[in-house]
């Protein structure tokens, strides 16, 4: 078995009364593409926050992230900006886009990790920070070119169809260079050619990047057609995980998504 | 055979790329024309300056105009402060005019029916110093988010450490206060910013109106303490003077006694000209780098911005820092420009005055600020001319019975009307007639 890039033990997660994931346990290889899949409020994207930093999860969970050719780094000890800096990027269900800034400066933030300009010398405009903002750009370009952005560089996002910003999104965390990508729904509200499109700039960050997807999606087609591993939730809780294959012949795993009389019986 | 030129070949190739000279030409001449032009003093009649004046900025906005880069343009162009040639001419034209602009000022002319020309030059220096105060609280304010109310605190600051570091131990150093005043403004201002990390809105309104008032208390205490009741003469004895070693530039002669006082509107332009925009400029430099794209960032979304690795603490704080830093310097400079300062100079309506300038000027618009200070300081002038010299509104009594509450009651007035029909400001009017203005002769010249 290949190594692992991200492993997660035990990781409860309580909003008052509710469990929105119990007790779930993962890991996610090197290199694979990655889908958590399940009903709405099954607790997928609590599990992504958690991973990322946003929701702390309660004792006794373990989050482990193995950045590459690096020691081990337990991502429950950090901020969710220090986990962006380890290179953990991920996306928004429902878009995390600057919506007044245009597609060049939402695509510069996701350089902002790599990028060392200071205030003041960025205030002074000096040529260390020009040289600098000039190589982000440089960053920048080449993923204008591969998801095709070019015509729109200068436009507000906010103006911009929902198809397009969901690409911008994606764009933006490729700017990031992670080693682990986390996509929330990517393709949700999307129409068939679109999300052959983003198929398309998935595999390519897979290739190109050399980075690691983790993918939240409803589409069970896109899913079982794409992905490497799949692990499946229900309730805040792992009901069933393994090949897609494998998880479109798990009777839970049909029974979460079909409802039947199974939780009767 | 005899082809007809299409109009087309004569214009610009889809990739126009002018040379270094061709590019700082249009500036350079503007930097020279209105030190010429003030230089030929004497008998020259006004109107024939000014028609040489309307000539050369024709000419320098129209060069400005044509040695532009064209078509698509490398990072390295699109990474400059002025990109498209209507930027490129209104900034050559912006050049020309704040030089010319107090020769202009300084002369003898008498408008018709008395327009206040005298008065002028006093309120274009108070002007550039709020543009850069309210530049500095838009960027707080309007670019990163921070509703704050302590601005006017920061002014008091600046004038506090003007008092101690310019006025007792210097006895008029300006040069010294400016500094400090910004690097007591920096610390001070990450302070003050430290409820943000907690409150939005409202909240952070209030607390850091809070902050207003501690500060007004530590301003009284230095006061008195140190100075009674009458407030810090920054003028006199105290007033700046230029260091010694810049005698030597033309242009710049020593008084009598060999000192280079700075005083009178016309020396006082050329010091705080330079300050305004220079620091205007390094606000707009922090806007398009790194650090201000991540103000913007956890302004819109603060969870989102931290997910892309943005310390979302951090870049408050910076935000309070940079803007605080600067108001202080405003502060500083507005303390020796105008004098004095007293119990009463950094009142509660110092705060709505600014509220004004950054509502009318536009929200996080840089721009806004320097429109907004104009508005603020003009209409009174305006006003004050319309009661004594317009026929029609000279008779009312009513109005020059009550000449600053009808002031307020216009910009109140103004603020409201603006909010509702252009809540950009009228640095969203100017982009308006730019755009207007950009179609038109894009449809006639291109």
């Amino acid at each position: 078995m290949s190594e692992p890039i991200l492993s997660f033990d035990d990781l409860t997660v309580q909003f008052g009364g509710v469990r929105a994931c119990d007790s779930i346990s993962g890991r996610v290889d090197r290199g694979s593409l990655f889908a958590l899949i399940g009903p709405n409020g099954a607790g997928k994207t609590t599990l992504v926050n958690t991973i990322s930093g946003v929701y702390k999860p309660l004792a006794g969970a373990t989050v482990h992230f193995h950045p590459d050719g690096k020691p081990v780094e337990d991502l429950l000890t950090y901020r969710p900006y220090q986990i962006a800096r380890l290179g953990v990027a991920r996306t928004f269900q429902n878009l995390g886009l600057f919506m007044g800034e245009n597609v060049l400066t939402n695509l510069l933030l996701g350089r902002y990790i790599h990028e060392n300009t200071r205030l003041i010398s960025g205030g002074l405009f000096t040529r260390g920070a020009v040289k600098r903002e000039l190589a982000a750009r440089e960053a920048i370009e080449r993923v204008v070119e591969l998801l095709d952005l070019g015509e729109f560089k200068r436009d507000p996002v906010g103006d911009l169809p929902y198809g397009v910003q969901k690409r911008i999104e994606f764009g933006r965390v490729l700017a990031m260079e992670p080693e682990l990508l986390m996509l929330d729904e990517p393709m949700a509200g999307m129409s068939v050619d679109e999300k052959q499109d983003m198929i398309r700039f998935i595999y390519a960050a897979q290739d190109e990047l050399n980075t690691t997807v983790f993918l939240i999606e409803h589409d069970m087609g896109v899913v079982m057609s794409i992905a490497d591993h799949v692990m499946v939730l229900d309730f805040g809780q792992k009901i069933a995980e393994g090949t897609p294959a494998e998880m479109q012949r798990d009777e839970r795993v049909i029974a979460a998504y079909l409802g039947t009389e199974m939780a009767e019986n | 055979m005899t082809t007809v030129e299409s109009p087309a070949t004569r214009q610009y190739p889809p990739t126009y790329r002018p040379s270094t000279l061709q590019r700082i030409l249009p500036f350079a001449i503007a930097a020279v024309v209105p030190f010429v032009l003030g230089a030929t003093t004497g008998d020259v009649v006004f109107w024939w300056k000014a028609l040489i004046t309307v000539v050369v900025l024709a000419v320098v906005a129209r060069l400005a105009w044509k040695w532009t880069p064209r078509g698509e343009l490398t990072h390295r162009e699109d990474m400059r402060l002025w990109r498209t040639p209507g930027d490129r001419s209104w900034a050559a034209a912006t050049t020309f005019g704040l030089l010319v602009l107090p020769f202009i000022l300084a002369s003898d002319f008498t408008p018709p029916m008395d327009f206040p020309w005298a008065t002028w030059f006093a309120v274009v220096n108070l002007v550039l110093i709020f543009a850069m105060g309210a530049a500095a609280f838009n960027l707080l304010v309007g670019y990163s988010g921070q509703i704050s109310l302590a601005h006017v605190a920061f002014l008091a600051l600046g004038s506090i450490v003007g008092g101690i570091v310019g006025v007792q131990w210097s006895g008029g150093n300006m040069w010294l206060a400016l500094p400090a005043a910004a690097v007591a403004g920096a610390v001070v201002g990450a302070i003050s910013g430290l409820p943000a990390l907690r409150l939005k809105h409202l909240y952070l309104l209030l607390a850091t109106f809070g902050f207003h008032f501690v500060m007004m208390l530590v301003w009284r205490e230095y006061l008195q303490e140190y100075f009674g009741f009458v407030g810090i003469r920054f003028k006199g004895e105290n007033s700046p003077r230029i260091a010694s070693w810049l005698h030597w530039l033309p242009g710049i002669d020593p008084d009598q006694n060999g000192e280079f006082v700075i005083t009178g509107q016309f020396r006082w332009y050329w010091v705080i000209m330079p300050i305004t925009v220079l620091s205007i400029l390094f606000m707009v430099n922090v806007v398009r780098t790194r650090e201000g794209r991540a103000f913007a960032a956890v302004r819109d979304r603060d969870v989102s911005a931290s997910l892309l690795g943005i310390n979302v603490a951090r870049s408050k704080l910076m935000a309070f820092a940079v803007s605080s830093a600067v108001v202080a310097m405003s502060g500083t400079l507005a303390s020796f420009y105008i004098g004095s300062r007293g119990e009463d100079s950094f009142n509660v309506q110092t705060v709505l005055n600014y509220a004004i300038i950054i509502v009318v000027g536009g929200f996080s618009s840089i721009q806004g600020a320097i429109f907004g200070s104009a508005f603020f300081w003009f209409l009174p002038e305006w006003f004050k001319w319309a009661r004594e010299e317009l026929w029609f509104v000279r008779d009312i009594d009513f109005l020059s019975d009550y000449p600053s509450e009808i002031d307020l009651a216009i910009k109140g007035f103004l603020v409201v009307v603006i909010l509702m029909f252009k809540p950009d400001g009228l640095a969203g009017m100017w982009r308006d007639c730019k755009g207007w203005l950009g179609r038109r002769l894009a449809g006639s010249s291109r």
